[in-house]
């Protein structure tokens, strides 16, 4: 039986491949535009539990003073704050751009473990006041090595005389967990507020404090106690855990899910008709086999279960191959997206879901031809020319 | 000698369960390209039909948009009073008006949080936006009080922005007394009076001076002029040129997503068309040999073919609008990339989408027919006839 | 082996009914072969159909190697066939994308032998109808006679009790249709099986035992031919 499928498939191998590579297309887009959506969703699950986002209440864009640091470490349940600030800076030229961030270098990397140096090392970052830290993915782009100099263009945190900003390699990371991704680039918050405090701006604002709060200790009180700190200002603050900022970030994008999903729509429609159409060809060609088969004996449900297996031969090679291609190109579209989708990569959920529906497709588009198929009268079917 | 045209349409009928699957699959691909440029479309335009080429825009020189531009307020009232290209109104006040900008944080009514653009805003604003904007609800907010308009796009997607409740801004509570329509790109936005924004939202000046000019006055030399200026540098861009700026990251994004699924999604539907007419051409084998027997060259029965796919796309396509129209007009939320603010705006299916819709679905039609039409024209008649 | 009674059919064409076999009476003997004549639309066909279970009648009675066909239907019929008929026609009827061992294997997969067995059974069945030799070529790469017996040896691999052919000789040369009635004459002979073939050539036809006449569905006569005469059956 199984060989009497293959042969039939090979019989017209162009159609044949026409159809797999249908199948191989659509599954691959499905994938990637999952893959987008899981991306987005990955860093607020990845996101840990005891980290606290302080900003301002008004608005992304407004900093917070600088003073804010020693009062928010006075609430109890406080372990450790971190100051972290969009630099917002380019390196050579306006087109080149990636994230930015002074933070507080030491108590960074012991609020974040999931930040590992793989290059470098961490007492050489600490040790350097214009020492930076690179995530991998970023310092392969730009080929940089460890004590290489790197300048960087300064858009909102300008020195007066207008020149560059140095850094120097220190440190390539990789992350355990999408928490930050691996295009980022960091440096100590000393050299940006010590070379701040030179310029006509003055000393410099906090974009972010990120906090840790103690083992065991209850989020939402620590979060009402830091909010109530600031509760007449002169900058209003919001705490949300890392979590829920995180989900507030795919929030804001918009309705890209929605959209995903109604993209991934068209393309399951499309391509399922496609394997009907070639289904229903399949199945007129093979009338007269099927008269004759049914002649010698075979019963409408074995000719009902012949058809559905050819259809899901056809559907699963296609399905597979294009899954499989999504999974090979991969890294090429983290690299190309890098910037917009950072941390691209295909769960195993997606690929299960590829594989769901490739058999749904397969036995769907079977079943109308392998249903009137097995209903065909043999006498009927043996006079068919075709 | 051409093969007649209703023989064509006769082989479509005559296998109409596999054309109108064809038709439905390149219908469902030509569906989501035009859906995602009908976004773009939307977009666009409702950034750059509402930007006026008589108002111009002054930024800080090197800033791309309002909000990373900042001024102080005497910078901006001595830009406003020194550049003789502003207009004056009939008591000899310039046309111009200072505006602050900023993205806070808010709360869609389905929960998740967002960014609303805030303007703050002088009364001359209004007289400059003469005719662009109208209060449908409620009234304006007064000069120097705690009160604010917002764009009716907002009212049934952000919390708080029904006549009666409470904007709150840092510290201060603003009252919400009104909802203004507009067709311009700020129907998105909350507007209230300039001082008060500055002073509850602790900005350190406005962020843009809006302006009309003289009539006749060339913006483009006014903007060389004026960059380089000592007393007042500004970045000068009329209000269109400024707008088209603002979509450029979205617009991108979109253009490369309909391309990519274009191509991607058009792949398959090739491999549909195709599949769809090599069965049109074994079906009718015997009746090419009838037809080169006949005294048919192969290049007519090539066309032929090709004709027979052009239709296909052609079906395809229009069933693809179709599929696409019902979306045109509704509206829905983005984030725009530049000003990372989300902005309301609605599926445009203009002329332009329906040109590229219909070109794509040839196009595809066209590559899917080749493979057939040329195996078609290559057989041999003899061949054809004892093919059965 | 085969007795009808009262057997009636009538199909659907274009709205209107037309009537094939109208109140068919008709008894034959097993062991013996049959050849069923009668002008186009005498219903010699579908008396074949029916016999072979490919069919329904719409009334009478229809005992085929004892079972009444009118009673059973679907999976049951479809096992009766597989038990009891083999079937030859004039197009040959072999799927074209099996080869010709293969096309005698296939009704032998309804069979619970194994694959091994299935082989044996059919290399057996093409080397009684002396086409061993092609057994790996498609039906593509036979000649018509060539065909037609492979046809005959899948007709005959399951050892069914009656072997039914239609016209097996319609689309083939003299000299091919010769060597196909000389291979149902000595299957006949040898394997003992009940054959009914339909024809319009009275040659063929006289490669029979018995010549079954119909005419607007009812029965005309039966008649011994010459050979069976001769032999004394």
């Amino acid at each position: 039986m199984l060989r009497l499928v293959v042969r039939n498939l090979t019989k017209h191998k162009l159609r044949s491949l026409l159809t797999v590579g249908s199948l191989v297309v659509a599954l691959f887009l499905l994938c990637i535009l999952r893959t987008l959506v899981t991306t987005l969703e990955a860093g607020t699950q990845a996101a840990k539990s005891n980290r606290l986002w302080v900003q301002s209440a008004v608005s992304l864009f407004v900093d917070l003073p600088l003073a804010y640091e020693a009062k928010i470490d006075a609430v109890e349940g406080v372990e450790k704050t971190c100051k972290v600030q969009w630099f917002g800076a380019y390196y050579q030229n306006e087109d080149s751009f990636f994230g930015q961030f002074a933070v507080d270098g030491d108590t960074f990397l012991d609020i974040y473990p999931e930040v590992v140096i793989v290059a470098g090392s961490r007492a050489g970052f600490l040790a350097n006041r214009i020492g930076c830290l690179v995530g991998k993915a970023l310092a392969k782009k730009y080929k940089w090595e460890i004590g290489d100099r790197i300048p960087l263009i300064a858009a909102l945190f300008q020195k007066d005389d207008g020149s560059a900003w140095d850094f120097e390699l220190e440190g390539i990371y990789e992350v355990t967990e999408p928490v930050w991704d691996d295009r980022t680039f960091f440096f100590h918050w000393d050299y940006f507020e010590k070379t701040m405090e030179a310029t006509t701006t003055g000393q410099p604002d906090v974009g972010t404090f990120v906090v840790q709060t103690r083992q065991g200790a209850d989020q939402v009180p620590v979060m009402a106690a830091i909010d109530q700190l600031f509760e007449h200002g002169p900058q209003r603050v919001q705490s949300t855990t890392e979590a829920d900022f995180q989900a507030q970030f795919v929030s804001m994008m918009g309705n890209i899910p929605f959209f995903v999903a109604a993209i991934g729509g068209g393309v399951l429609l499309a391509i399922f008709l496609a394997c009907v159409n070639t289904m229903i060809m399949a199945a007129r060609e093979q009338t007269r086999d099927i008269g004759i088969m049914k002649a010698l004996g075979f019963t409408d449900r074995s000719m009902f279960r012949l058809l559905t297996l050819q259809s899901m031969t056809l559907c699963v090679t296609g399905g597979l191959l294009g899954i499989g291609l999504a999974l090979l190109a991969e890294p090429w579209i983290a690299h190309g997206m890098g910037s917009f989708f950072p941390g691209f990569a295909i769960t195993a959920g997606t690929r299960d879901l590829g594989i769901a529906l490739t058999l749904g497709i397969g036995v769907l588009a079977g079943i109308v031809p392998a249903w009137q198929a097995s209903r065909l009268r043999c006498v009927e079917a043996l006079r068919s020319m075709e | 000698m051409l093969v007649p045209f209703s023989y064509n349409l006769r082989s479509l009928f005559v296998r109409r369960a596999s054309t109108l699957l064809t038709v439905f699959a390149i219908g469902a691909t030509v569906a989501v390209v035009a859906g995602v440029l009908a976004l773009q479309q939307g977009f666009a335009l409702l950034y750059t039909e509402s930007g006026r080429e008589d108002l111009v825009v002054f930024l800080r020189p090197g800033s791309t948009n309002e909000g990373d531009s900042i001024f102080s307020r005497d910078r901006g009232l001595k830009l406003m009073k020194t550049v003789p290209e502003i207009a004056m109104d009939e008591g000899q006040q310039p046309l111009a008006s200072l505006e602050c900008y900023l993205a806070v944080r808010r709360f869609k009514m389905t929960g998740g949080e967002t960014n609303v653009a805030i303007r703050g805003v002088q009364p001359m604003t209004f007289t400059l936006r003469e005719g662009e904007l109208e209060i449908v609800e409620g009234r304006n907010f007064q000069p120097g009080a705690d009160e604010v308009i917002v764009g009716r796009k907002l009212v049934d997607r952000i919390q708080d922005c029904h006549i009666g409740d409470v904007i709150q801004l840092n510290t201060t509570p603003f009252k919400v007394v009104g909802v203004f329509a507009t067709d311009a790109s700020f129907d998105s936005e909350i507007w209230g009076d300039l001082d008060r924004m500055l002073q509850a939202l602790k900005r350190y000046g406005p962020n843009r001076v809006l302006a009309k000019l003289v009539p006749g006055t060339d913006p483009e030399a006014l903007a060389e002029r004026l960059l380089s200026d000592r007393e007042v540098p500004a970045k000068v861009l009329t209000e269109r040129e400024y707008l088209s700026s603002q979509t450029k990251q979205l617009s991108k994004i979109l253009v490369f997503l309909g391309a990519f699924l274009g191509v991607i999604m058009g792949i398959a539907a090739v491999f549909t068309a195709t599949n769809t007419m090599l069965s049109a051409l074994a079906a009718r084998s015997h009746e090419i040999g009838i037809l080169l027997a006949t005294g048919f060259r192969p290049v007519p029965i090539f066309l032929s073919f090709m004709l027979e796919a052009l239709l296909l796309g052609l079906l395809g396509g229009g069933v693809g609008i179709l599929m696409t129209l019902p979306i045109n007009g509704i509206e829905t939320g983005a984030m725009n990339f530049n000003t990372f603010t989300e902005v309301a705006f609605a599926f445009r299916i203009t002329p332009q989408v329906l040109v590229r819709a219909i070109l794509f679905a040839l196009t595809l039609g066209l590559l899917g027919g080749a493979l057939p039409a040329w195996r078609a024209a290559r057989l041999s008649p003899t061949e054809a006839l004892r093919r059965t | 082996m085969i007795r009808v009674r009262g057997l009636s059919k009538s199909y659907q064409r274009g709205g209107e009914t037309l009537t094939v076999l109208d109140g068919l009476n008709l008894e034959m003997e097993a062991g013996r072969f049959y050849a069923l004549m009668g002008p186009s639309g005498s219903g010699k066909t579908t008396l074949l159909n029916l016999v072979g279970g490919l069919d329904r009648p719409d009334a009478g009675e229809l005992f085929v190697a004892g079972e009444d066909l009118g009673k059973i239907s679907g999976a049951i019929l479809a096992q009766w066939r597989a038990d009891n008929v083999g079937f030859v026609f004039q197009g040959f009827n072999l799927i074209p994308v099996l080869t010709a061992l293969e096309n005698v294997a296939l009704p032998l997969t309804l069979t619970p032998l194994s694959r091994s067995e299935r082989r044996a059974h059919a290399l057996h069945a093409l080397e009684l109808v002396g086409m061993q030799d092609r057994a790996h070529h498609r039906p593509k790469q036979l000649s018509g006679g060539q065909e037609q017996r492979v046809a005959i040896a899948r007709a005959v691999v399951t050892d069914p009790q009656i072997i039914l052919a239609d016209e097996p000789t319609g689309d083939l040369d003299r000299d091919s249709a010769g060597q196909v009635l000389d291979l149902l004459v000595q299957l006949h002979r040898d394997l003992d099986k009940t054959i009914l073939m339909v024809t319009h050539d009275p040659h063929a036809a006289e490669r029979a035992q018995s010549i079954v006449h119909l005419d607007k569905g009812q029965l005309g006569r039966i008649e011994d031919t010459p050979r069976a005469l001769a032999a004394g059956d």
